[in-house]
């Protein structure tokens, strides 16, 4: 509510100092982003490297956007999720080890079912791009796996709004099931020597479906109000896992994560421009 | 009402789909028992190793053979010896299982056959004023041949190291490089090397890898190319010197320098190994290598047992004697005809 007085606040000085028409709320330069960071546990198996499960710790970042689009008239919604993970594990024998990381980047567009003032379901496709790593630290000739895919996937997502006292809480579901998509994979025995210094790289894009790339994220967050700010707990369940030219990749990740979350109003380049000097850092 | 059934239908697509069809992605974990291990070992070569065709390997009946002599109160130290010895029965020098103290391998590709090499004795011939350039160590003989000495290709040597080793030995008549007892290493090292001695582009062989787990299971085979050097180049004649621990990437820089008219091998057979090794592990930790990717020579023939010389020579127990390696001696008389 603050914020909203704010903005009109601004909107009324710009056409005062500037002596433009004034500006109309637009819905879709609501912006609701959030950082969060988290730590848990994973199991990786990557059979090109070894037959064993690897077990560890992993620590994860994400950014999200989240944004009200014209499409659908305004029914539909954007989000952008960026991800980073590392993570560093073990044998069962604890000795040896392996480290991993992967940048996951994804774009949803939602359609939003209102059930009540309350409750909302989000139903839509998502792209989704991924670049990473596995680094086996006791290996010679195939001491790490590339991990290079991008999917087209089913996202879905529950959203409920309740009030504690007179704040809002705001717990949320989300799912998402990579459909289709490809895939970089050496074949079974493939050496890395025979793709990069002998450029043999034919055949080594796949094609993928839920068959063969049996993956899933599921997240769980919860938005609590903590006086001027809002903090969120989150659970991931990530899961992501391949089975392309008898190679078997998986990495189960659980994490507990927790982050802040604000609320923007984006302004147009127009306003922007208007606004007094007096209220810009840039 | 439409709506809301529409948005019930969604939400149980989408939940339905992510739990029919869905499955863990898993691969047989063997138990950390001595059978366990035993079993572990046995699959990985069975399914990854490259040569059991090749080299006319029963890998069954070796299971029934070494499964017999596996009980669950072996120590670690007799579980080692077992699998040990049956991973001799592949006869691979790129074969070795490594346990926290101990590595068991297979070195009678050399072991079985003269040195053909005594560092003291090539200590003479490099003197005390040689020079060392990365992995290399040369100097000018007193009848103007320049030699040079590559003990590991897994030492890197760069091009400006090649540059400035060619460049001081330009007025050489010829040129002795000495890959004896030279185990190996990075192949691109091998590679740079190489590629100083031709002025064509050469095909040199060819790779394979395992498209599966079945014996038989490989890729067409995939041609390798030597470029030429685009840095300096040898024009003279070259005699290479090679022994029975010439072995691995040594062996392909052999087989390359084998197809060069300027080229003479001179020496023992080369100890082989031109599979690709590739690594793995136990459920107790152990760690397994073995050849993964067979490379071919030109005529797609298998060069795993080694690759004869232009000339053979042994070094005589009455050079031994004197301080004189034959070979070395070979060399030079071939690089002044």
């Amino acid at each position: 509510m603050k914020k909203i007085v704010l903005i009109f606040t601004l909107f009324i000085t710009v056409s005062l100092t500037a002596g433009a028409q004034l500006d109309s709320i637009v819905p879709t330069r609501f912006v609701t982003s959030s950082t969060s960071v988290g730590v848990g546990h994973v199991n990786i198996l990557d059979t090109y490297l070894s037959p064993l499960n690897y077990n560890g710790t992993e620590v994860r970042y994400i950014n999200e956007k989240m944004h009200l689009t014209n499409m659908m008239h305004g029914n539909v919604s954007a989000q952008r999720l960026l991800q980073v993970n590392v993570s560093y594990s073990s044998n069962p024998t604890e000795d040896n080890n392996a480290f991993a990381g992967l940048v996951n980047f994804a774009y949803a567009l939602h359609y939003q079912f209102h059930v009540n003032d309350n409750l909302k379901f989000l139903v839509g496709p998502a792209a989704e791009m991924n670049l990473g790593f596995v680094y086996n630290l006791n290996n010679g000739n195939n001491p790490a796996s590339a991990k290079l895919y991008a999917n087209l996937s089913a996202s879905g997502m529950a959203i409920y709004k309740f009030n504690i006292g007179h704040k809002q809480w705001i717990a949320r579901y989300q799912l998402c099931l990579p459909m289709i998509g490809l895939m970089f994979s050496p074949h079974y025995g493939e050496s890395y020597y025979e793709i990069f210094t002998l450029h043999h790289n034919s055949n080594l894009v796949h094609f993928t479906t839920y068959a063969n790339q049996p993956s899933e994220r599921q997240m769980v967050t919860l938005d609590i109000p903590v006086s001027n700010i809002k903090l969120r707990l989150s659970y991931m369940c990530d899961i992501q896992q391949s089975h392309i030219d008898n190679i078997k990749t998986h990495t189960w990740s659980n994490l507990f994560m927790i982050g802040l979350v604000r609320d923007f109003y984006v302004l147009s380049p127009g306003v922007h421009q208007h606004l007094s000097e007096r209220y810009k850092a840039y | 009402m439409k709506r809301r059934k529409l948005q019930h239908i969604c939400l149980l697509l989408l939940i339905i789909l992510s739990y029919t069809g869905f499955s863990c992605v898993t691969e047989d974990q063997f138990s950390n028992t001595p059978s366990g291990n035993f079993e572990a070992l046995w699959k990985i070569i069975d399914q990854k190793y490259c040569f059991l065709d090749y080299k006319h390997i029963n890998w069954d009946s070796i299971h029934t053979v070494y499964a017999a002599q596996i009980t669950p109160s072996m120590t670690n130290e007799n579980l080692f010896e077992v699998l040990g010895n049956m991973l001799a029965n592949l006869k691979d020098g790129h074969v070795d299982l490594i346990s926290a103290n101990d590595v068991a391998r297979y070195w009678k590709w050399f072991e079985d056959y003269p040195e053909n090499f005594d560092d003291s004795i090539q200590r003479k011939y490099l003197g005390n004023d040689y020079k060392t350039a990365g992995g290399v160590e040369y100097c000018i003989l007193d009848d103007n041949i320049g030699y040079m000495y590559y003990s590991s290709f897994d030492s890197a040597i760069g091009e400006g190291n090649l540059n400035q080793i060619l460049s001081d030995l330009a007025v050489c008549n010829g040129l002795i490089i000495d890959v004896r007892d030279n185990g190996g290493g990075t192949m691109t090292n091998a590679t740079k090397l190489a590629s100083r001695f031709t002025n064509k582009k050469i095909m040199t062989g060819y790779i394979e890898y395992k498209t599966g787990p079945g014996h038989e299971a490989f890729s067409d085979p995939y041609p390798i190319y030597l470029d030429p050097s685009s840095n300096i180049r040898w024009q003279k004649k070259v005699c290479v010197l090679t022994n029975r621990r010439s072995y691995s990437a040594t062996n392909d820089f052999v087989n390359s320098m084998s197809l060069l008219d300027s080229v003479k091998i001179v020496g023992d057979k080369t100890g082989g190994g031109s599979g690709l090794p590739f690594n793995s592990e136990l459920p107790n930790g152990w760690t397994v290598r073995f050849s993964a990717c067979p490379i071919l020579n030109v005529n797609k023939e298998n060069i795993e047992w080694g690759i004869n010389p232009d000339v053979k020579v042994n070094i005589s127990s009455y050079d031994y004697q004197r301080g004189v390696d034959t070979i070395i001696e070979t060399a030079r008389k071939l690089l002044k005809k």
